[in-house]
C-alpha cells in the first residue's frame, strides 16, 4: 500500500494538478494516509527531481517548471509543520540577484521560485544590485551560496567584481558562489574563480543541494 | 535602385541591385556618437537635488510628450540616415507616464499605459535608459482595476502612434525607409504586466482570465496597428521576444493554444492593407519556426546569434517562407570587432541567407555598447560584397 500515495502524489504534481495534490497531502497531515508527512515530503521532492530532468532535457518549457514548483512549494507547506526532519528544516540560505547595470530578473525570478521549491530559503536583492549590496547580504545571512545573475555582456565584469570584493572583504571562504545568465559561461565564471556555473535553474539548485549536504 | 525599391524587392525574395541594410538604431549612445551630440545625464539631474524638480517638471509634462519623444526619435532617424541604412525601424515608446516610487533610487518611474514599471539606468556613457522592471498587475482585480482607469489614457496613445508614424514618414521617408514598429506586442503586453512567475501560474490557476487578458490585448493591439498603418508606412514590425536563450518561453503548443488566433488575426490585418510583416523575437527561436510560417508572417527578425541561432539552418528549414532579418551579432562583433571580422560577418550572413533575395542585413539588436563607426562598417561591407549576383 505504502507505494499508492507516494506514486499519487508524484502522479498529480507530474500532471500539474494542484488540487488533487494539496487534497492527497492534506490527508496525510490528517493521518488518513499509509505514509507520513516525512515520506510524503520526500515524494515530492523526488517528483521535482523528474521535473528538473524534463526541463533540462527540453521536454518541458519554463511554465510547467514555474508551476510544479508552486505546487511543490504549497505541498511542502502544508507538510512541514507535521515532518520531524528532513527539508522542513531548511538546506539553507541562498543570496540571489542580477548584477548592477542588468534589469532582467526572468531567469533569476524562476531560479528563486524552483530553489525555494527544493527546501532552500531565499534573499532576493532584485535586480542592479551593486556589489556594496551583495557584501552586506552575505555578511547579514551568512548564505550557503551567492547567486548572480548577469544576461548582457557588458554587465558581466560586474560578476568578477563581486567575488573580487568578497575576496577583499575576507568572505570568500565563507561562501559559494554560483553564477547563471545567458551572458555567462563556465569558461567564464572559471576565469573570474566562481564556485560553479549553471546552465539553468534546475542545474543551479543541484549544484547548490549538493553543497549544502 | 533606390533604398525601398531594394528592400520591398528583397521583401519579395527577389533579388535586387543589393543586399538591403536595416538599421536598429534606439541607443541615445548611438544618436550621439553619429551626429556628434553630447551626452545629457539626465539621471544625473534627477539625482541632484538642484536640477531634480525640472527634469521631473518637463517629464511630468503631459502637453510636452509627445514633442519631446518624436524630437528624440528625430535622431534616431538621422543617424540611420548618416550610416547609410536603408532602412530604419520606427519605435513610438512615449506610453508612459512619471510617477513618484520612494522605493528606488531616484524616487521617480514610469509606468506604462498597460501596466508595467519602467525604472531609470543610465548607459556606460551617461545616457538614460530606461528599463521594465516590474508589473504592477500581479491580480485580477488590479488588471481589472488598471485597464479600467487607463483606458483614457490608452486611447490617446494609440492616436498618438498614428501621428507619429505618419510624421516619421512624411519627414523621413524621403531619404530612408521607416519600418512601422508596433510595439510592445500581444504576448508581452499579456505577461509583462502580471510578471512572468505570476502569468504562467495564472495560466493553470485562471485560465479564463488568462484567455480574457489576451482577447483583450489581441483587440487593442489591432487598433494600435491600424494606426500605424494609416500612416504610409509599407512594411509594419510586431515585436514579442518569444523565445529565450535555450528555446521557447512557453512549450510551443501552449503558445499556438493561447496566442496563435491573435497572430493570425495580426498578420491577416497587416495583409488585408498590402502591407508586409516582419515578426520581431530574441531568442532561440527554431521551434517556432514552422508556427511563424503558419501564422502567416511575411519575415522575422533578430536571429539571435547568441542564443545560438545560425542563419544557413534558419534558411535551410524555411526556404523562401520567410524573409530573414538581422543575426550579426552585437555582444561583440559590433561592440570591438574589428573591420575584418565584421566584414567576414557579413560575407557569411550573405552566403547563409542572402541567395535568391529574402534577406535583409541588421544587427540582431539594438545595444547602447554597438559603436557606430562598426555599424558603418558593416553598411559599407554590404555595398562591397552584398552587389546581386552573388559571388561565390
Ligand atoms: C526577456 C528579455 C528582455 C526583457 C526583460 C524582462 C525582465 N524583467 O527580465 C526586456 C524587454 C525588458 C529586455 C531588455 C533589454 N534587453 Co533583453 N532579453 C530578453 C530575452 C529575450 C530573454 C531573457 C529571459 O528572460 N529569458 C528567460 C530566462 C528564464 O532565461 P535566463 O535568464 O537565461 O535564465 C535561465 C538560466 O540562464 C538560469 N539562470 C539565470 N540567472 C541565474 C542565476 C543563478 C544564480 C542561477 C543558478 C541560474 C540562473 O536559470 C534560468 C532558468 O533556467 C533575451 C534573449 C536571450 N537570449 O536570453 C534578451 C537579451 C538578454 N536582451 C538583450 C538586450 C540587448 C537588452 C537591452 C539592452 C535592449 C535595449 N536595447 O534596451 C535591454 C537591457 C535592459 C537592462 N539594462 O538590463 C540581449 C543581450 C545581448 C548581450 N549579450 O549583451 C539579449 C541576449 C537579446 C539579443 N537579441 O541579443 N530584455
Amino acid at each position: 500500500m505504502s507505494g499508492d500515495t507516494r506514486q499519487n502524489l508524484q502522479d498529480s504534481l507530474l500532471a500539474l494538478d494542484m488540487q488533487t495534490t494539496i487534497v492527497q497531502v492534506k490527508s496525510v497531515i490528517e493521518g488518513n494516509s499509509e505514509i507520513n508527512a516525512t515520506e510524503a515530503a520526500d515524494a515530492i521532492t523526488s517528483a521535482l527531481e523528474i521535473v528538473g530532468r524534463r526541463f533540462q532535457n527540453g521536454e518541458w518549457y519554463l511554465a510547467e517548471l514555474v508551476y510544479s514548483g508552486e505546487i511543490a512549494k504549497a505541498a511542502l507547506e502544508l507538510l512541514s509543520p507535521a515532518m520531524t526532519l528532513g527539508i522542513a528544516s531548511g538546506r539553507g540560505t541562498i543570496v540571489v540577484g542580477t548584477v548592477a547595470g542588468d534589469m532582467h530578473d526572468l531567469g533569476k525570478d524562476i531560479f528563486i521560485n524552483y530553489s525555494k521549491s527544493a527546501g532552500f530559503n531565499i534573499v532576493d536583492l532584485g535586480v542592479d544590485v551593486p556589489t556594496g549590496t551583495f557584501i552586506s547580504a552575505v555578511r547579514e545571512h551568512q548564505p550557503v551560496a551567492l547567486g548572480m545573475s548577469c544576461l548582457l555582456t557588458i554587465t558581466a565584469p560586474e560578476v568578477g567584481k563581486v567575488i573580487q570584493a568578497l575576496e577583499n572583504e575576507h568572505l570568500r571562504d565563507v561562501v559559494r558562489v554560483i553564477i547563471g545568465g545567458a551572458a555567462l559561461t563556465e569558461t567564464f565564471a572559471t576565469e573570474v574563480k566562481a564556485d560553479a556555473f549553471a546552465p539553468d535553474a534546475v542545474t543551479g539548485t543541484d549544484i547548490i543541494k549538493r553543497w549544502s549536504e | 535602385m533606390e533604398f525601398k525599391e531594394r528592400i520591398l524587392t528583397a521583401m519579395n525574395h527577389e533579388e535586387p541591385d543589393r543586399v538591403p541594410t536595416m538599421g536598429l538604431i534606439l541607443d541615445q549612445s548611438t544618436v550621439n556618437q553619429v551626429l556628434g551630440l553630447d551626452t545629457v545625464d539626465i539621471v544625473g539631474m534627477l539625482r541632484n537635488p538642484e536640477t531634480k524638480d525640472v527634469v521631473v517638471q518637463m517629464m511630468s509634462d503631459e502637453s510636452s510628450r509627445f514633442t519631446n519623444y518624436y524630437q528624440v526619435h528625430c535622431g534616431v532617424q538621422e543617424s540611420a540616415i548618416k550610416l547609410g541604412f536603408d532602412a530604419n525601424w520606427s519605435l513610438y515608446a512615449a506610453y508612459m507616464q512619471l510617477v513618484q516610487d520612494p522605493q528606488t533610487p531616484i524616487g521617480y518611474v514610469f509606468h506604462d499605459a498597460f501596466g508595467r514599471v519602467w525604472e531609470f539606468t543610465s548607459d556606460e556613457k551617461g545616457n538614460m535608459l530606461l528599463n521594465y522592471t516590474r508589473p504592477l498587475c500581479e491580480t485580477e482585480e488590479q488588471w481589472e482595476e488598471w485597464v479600467e482607469s487607463k483606458s483614457a489614457f490608452i486611447d490617446k496613445v494609440i492616436g498618438e502612434v498614428g501621428v507619429f508614424h505618419k510624421k516619421v514618414v512624411e519627414d523621413f521617408g524621403d531619404r530612408i525607409m521607416p519600418i512601422g514598429y508596433a510595439a510592445p506586442g500581444v504576448f508581452e503586453n499579456c505577461w509583462q504586466p502580471i510578471g512572468f512567475v505570476n502569468f504562467t501560474k495564472l495560466i493553470f490557476e485562471k485560465p479564463d482570465f488568462i484567455k480574457r487578458v489576451i482577447k483583450f490585448h489581441t483587440d487593442l493591439y489591432l487598433r494600435y496597428l491600424e494606426q500605424v498603418m494609416d500612416s504610409d508606412v509599407e512594411i509594419v514590425l510586431t515585436g514579442d521576444d518569444l523565445a529565450q536563450k535555450t528555446g521557447p518561453m512557453l512549450r510551443p503548443q501552449m503558445i499556438e493554444d493561447l496566442f496563435g488566433e491573435s497572430y493570425r488575426r495580426v498578420a491577416e490585418a497587416i495583409h488585408k492593407k498590402n502591407k508586409k510583416m516582419i515578426f520581431h523575437s530574441c531568442g532561440n527561436i527554431y521551434q517556432l519556426l514552422d508556427k511563424f510560417i503558419e501564422w502567416g508572417f511575411d519575415g522575422i527578425l533578430t536571429l539571435e546569434p547568441t542564443a545560438g541561432v545560425d542563419l544557413g539552418k534558419v534558411r535551410e528549414h524555411v526556404g523562401h517562407n520567410l524573409v530573414l532579418v538581422g543575426n550579426l551579432d552585437v555582444s561583440y562583433l559590433l561592440v570591438r570587432g574589428t573591420r575584418q571580422e565584421i566584414e567576414d560577418a557579413v560575407k557569411k550572413a550573405l552566403r547563409d541567407a542572402a541567395r535568391g533575395g529574402g534577406y535583409i542585413l541588421s544587427t540582431s539588436h539594438s545595444h547602447s555598447a554597438v559603436d557606430a563607426n562598426r555599424l558603418r562598417w558593416m553598411v559599407e561591407a554590404s555595398h562591397q560584397y552584398g552587389n546581386y549576383p552573388l559571388i561565390s
